[in-house]
């Protein structure tokens, strides 16, 4: 495991931040953390990254246990208020960081990022020149300094323009290409969508959802269908094998948590001796999955 | 650690602050000179004349000391919390690097700058009044010994600041540096005067009080002991090899001087502020 959380816990004053956290993440893999503003998922990254304490808990980057020097070393973190300082130019704001990671001979490498973040040409300007969305390039670039084995990005498109979000996602599956591991913190959702291998959903501080996201989207695939010649014993039948039904007048609406539960039920129809007209399937987006799971927690 | 040091020294040459505090310092040297053109204008041989230079000397150390503390204070009050409080830490810190490395990285890249800044105020103020033909004849041991002392006053202070940044905000740091300057500076004036008091015999209530008054000079040299260090420097630079010393007059000079136990002390206040301020920090959550 790339990361790993068991119990992991960080609070203020015994509020806030983020509670009894596991979860594990795979070399490889671009995993999403969702979760409303103030769900605890800045402040789980920040714990990740040695610069929150845990209040219990344990957790391990490629093995180090975190808060250790060894355990930062191949890691790559865009914060979420990036700021940097501002009277260097983009060049030299590289240079600081790659020798912070001891980087030896890192002009080949600056040069490579400069270009891969779309700032060549710009890395002579003062950082206080650099647009909002220049700086989060170059957090980007930062980020990716030291060939890092996972990335953590928090928010990484936030100011960024509609064709700087579509740059930053080919970065990502980029990463993803070459092995790394990314941990994408995010509210966009179709971002998300687009990207990520497998996401956690936070809410409260705690995790209320979490696993590869055609499995959770694959769980509520919406159904229509129009019957006739049924009888009540087979739209019974139906009913057991799936959720939020309605029937009306051969009109049958429900979700299926399993996909593979649909030719099941139109077999079902066909062995009964109804005769099937018309069969709709809607996977739900992750959008609507996050909806609903937020508002179930608020809920309850 | 060298790239904190190396940044840090870097960044403190392109703050506005260095800026204005160089401006400044040379206009102060610029009319400090003047002043000696005057003043050495009619040359005697009088031993009041010595004393008096000897005042003129002191009272340019004196305020190009102050000019130092004031750098001191610009440019680093915010050395930490000022990283803190903007955001470029998480970027730093999320490095591998230990949280101490970035106070000692931060004191020492200030200290080589305030070290440079401050030996450049001391040899400049004594270099005028050699060049006007000041007759308080320095050896070279005077001026090394007495620019040690004047350099290590702002370090000490650079130590309090740097600590303190470490764990509180810019502007309680800010408050505690001055606060501490102030009482450091006002403790040495009283224990001045307590000296005066008991030297110059006014009775027992007179001894009595004059005592209290180094007690209370004493107690604020412990909380930050800057104003001990300028009375060292001041007794080092002004102390003739023939033993005959220049510093017991006046309000810019010391009537009394720190013992060896006091800079055993300097050592270990350093010392403990900065593992101090280190260790909090690191405990922090940022």
């Amino acid at each position: 495991m790339v990361l790993e959380a068991q119990n992991l816990t960080k609070q203020f004053n015994g509020k806030g931040g983020f509670k009894e956290v596991t979860l594990s993440v795979e070399k490889g893999q671009v995993f999403g953390f969702l979760g409303p503003n103030g769900a605890g998922k800045s402040t789980f990254v920040k714990t990740m990254v040695g610069l929150l304490h845990p209040t219990s808990g344990f957790a391990w980057i490629l093995e180090k246990p975190i808060g250790t020097v060894e355990s930062r070393e191949k890691v790559g973190f865009l914060p979420e208020n990036f700021r940097y300082h501002d009277w260097m130019t983009g060049k030299e704001l590289l240079s600081f960081h790659a020798e912070l990671y001891k980087i030896k001979n890192p002009g080949k490498k600056i040069d490579e990022l400069l270009e891969l973040v779309k700032l060549k040409g710009h890395e002579n300007k003062l950082i206080k020149n650099y647009s909002k969305g220049m700086q989060q390039r170059i957090g980007i670039a930062i980020a990716l300094l030291n060939d890092p084995e996972i990335v953590f990005l928090d928010e990484p498109t936030s100011a960024l323009d509609p064709v700087g979000r579509i740059e930053v996602r080919e970065i990502i599956k980029q990463l993803k290409s070459q092995g790394k591991t990314v941990f994408l913190n995010s509210h966009l959702l179709s971002e998300v969508e687009m990207v990520c291998d497998e996401v956690a959903i936070i809410n409260h501080g705690r995790i209320i959802a979490e696993g590869k996201l055609e499995e959770l989207l694959k769980e509520h695939t919406h159904v229509e269908m129009i019957v006739s010649d049924y009888t009540t014993e087979l739209i019974e039948k139906i009913s057991h094998l799936s959720k939020e039904f309605q029937f009306k007048e051969g009109k049958l609406s429900f979700k299926v948590e399993d996909k593979e539960k649909i030719p099941l039920i139109a077999k079902m129809v066909i062995e009964a001796g109804a005769k099937l007209y018309q069969l709709n399937t809607q996977t739900s987006s992750l959008e609507d999955l996050f909806i609903n799971l937020i508002g179930k927690d608020e809920m309850s | 650690m060298i790239t904190i040091i190396k940044y840090t020294f870097k960044e403190m040459l392109k703050k506005r602050a260095f800026l204005l505090v160089s401006i400044l310092s040379l206009l102060y040297l610029s009319i400090y000179a003047f002043g000696l053109s005057r003043i050495f204008e009619h040359p005697s041989n009088s031993i009041y004349d010595i004393i008096f230079q000897s005042q003129i000397l002191s009272a340019g150390l004196f305020f190009a000391n102050f000019i130092v503390a004031f750098l001191v204070v610009l440019t680093s009050v915010n050395a930490i919390s000022g990283e803190i409080e903007s955001g470029t830490i998480y970027s730093i810190l999320s490095k591998p690097i230990k949280r101490y490395e970035l106070v000692l990285g931060k004191f020492i890249g200030l200290s080589i700058m305030i070290v440079l800044y401050s030996s450049i105020m001391f040899l400049s103020v004594v270099g005028l009044n050699i060049w006007f033909g000041s007759k308080i004849s320095f050896g070279w041991d005077n001026i090394l010994k007495g620019l040690f002392f004047f350099d290590l006053g702002p370090i000490v202070f650079l130590a309090l600041i740097i600590a303190s940044s470490s764990i509180f905000s810019t502007i309680n740091t800010g408050i505690i540096a001055i606060m501490a300057y102030g009482i450091a500076l006002v403790g040495g004036v009283l224990e001045q005067i307590g000296t005066a008091m008991q030297q110059s015999q006014v009775g027992a209530f007179g001894l009595k009080s004059g005592e209290s008054l180094i007690n209370a000079g004493i107690i604020t040299s412990l909380i930050l002991p800057t104003d001990v260090i300028y009375r060292k420097m001041t007794a080092e630079l002004l102390t003739q090899s023939s033993g005959i010393s220049f510093m017991t007059q006046g309000l810019f000079g010391g009537m009394s001087q720190p013992s060896i136990y006091m800079f055993i002390y300097i050592f270990f206040y350093v010392v403990f502020l900065l593992y101090y301020g280190a260790k909090r920090f690191s405990q922090r959550d940022l």
